[in-house]
């Protein structure tokens, strides 16, 4: 697959299949969440059981999602069973599916694609400290505001988890502002 | 609510039971195995019991088809640390009611004890 989304592939090929058996995490589509924490367990089980698991409302269709990384995408498919959804890898290393932690401006345009092409969506974002640590943290807090304006106007919910270690207060503050907060 | 968590990880079965104090519920008996558990479950009759899916002796599988033989409405959630289709399905084919991916958090575990409660 391509960076960038198509329509028709953000639709039901890229549903997940019976990973979990009940929705445990209540997202508001158009929301985005935060999650103080390191490593990202909450984040890649909120993220997991949403996309395979029914809406708790008793909607008919399973939320499609992305996951951007910076574990690798065959752990991380074999550690939560992922088989559908794409999973990037932010990596200094060529390769499809492989987003250079630089490369800010096509990670926030697959992002943002992905929130308007999809209906109800979850992107999970990990991997932040890593993109603070390859770019200054101004670049990358605009790149986060951007995404979060588009998923605010879609159906999609964001999850981005940050270990609190890794900015001090302000830092933590400004990427807190216009997110809920997750646990 | 009497809640017994089966894992033979100490230090699991440890965040795990102060993860169900936190969120309200302070009856919590632990088991290290199968046969720990079978006991436990026996004396205690716990509405809810936490298993994870491998344990040294018998499988989490066994044992909730053990508790389940014992009493029919005890709650049984599945635990594993990795998700697998196989073992998942074959936890709820042996009936339990819900799985949940170790480690857990205060938000996950609430969910499933509200949902299995009612």
């Amino acid at each position: 697959m391509g960076l960038f989304f198509k329509k028709s592939r953000s639709g039901s090929s890229q549903k997940e299949s019976r990973l979990s058996v009940s929705r445990k995490y209540d997202l508001k589509p158009g929301r985005s969440y935060i999650v103080q924490e390191s490593p990202p367990h909450m984040s890649f089980d909120a993220f997991v059981n949403i996309v395979s698991t029914n809406p708790v409302a008793g909607g008919a269709g399973k939320t499609v999602g992305l996951a951007v990384t910076r574990q690798h995408p065959e752990i991380v498919r074999e550690k939560y069973g992922l088989e559908e959804t794409p999973v990037y890898w932010l990596a200094t290393r060529a390769g499809d599916k492989v987003i250079s932690p630089t490369n800010l401006g096509i990670l926030a345009h697959m992002l943002v694609k992905f929130a308007e092409d999809t209906s109800d969506g979850i992107i999970l974002l990990d991997g932040i400290e890593y993109l603070v640590s390859n770019n200054d943290f101004t670049k990358v807090l605009r790149m986060v505001d951007q995404v979060n304006d588009h998923i605010t106007q879609s159906g999609c919910r964001l999850i981005l988890p940050v270990d609190p270690r890794a900015f001090d207060p302000k830092e933590l503050a400004l990427l807190m502002r216009n997110m809920d907060k997750l646990a | 609510m009497k809640i017994l968590v089966v894992d033979d990880s100490g230090a699991f079965r440890r965040v795990l039971t102060e993860l169900l104090v936190r969120a309200g519920f302070h009856d919590v008996i632990e088991a290290g195995d199968f046969k720990e558990a079978i006991s436990a479950f026996k004396e205690s009759r716990p509405k809810f019991t936490f298993v994870d899916m491998i344990l040294p002796d018998k499988s989490g599988v066994d044992l909730t088809k053990e508790i389940l033989a014992m009493s029919p409405d005890a709650v049984v959630i599945a635990m594993s640390s990795i998700i697998n289709k196989r073992m998942i399905q074959q936890s709820l084919e042996a009936g339990a009611k819900d799985f949940l991916l170790k480690p857990t958090n205060e938000i996950a575990l609430s969910s499933v004890i509200t949902m299995w409660s009612e």
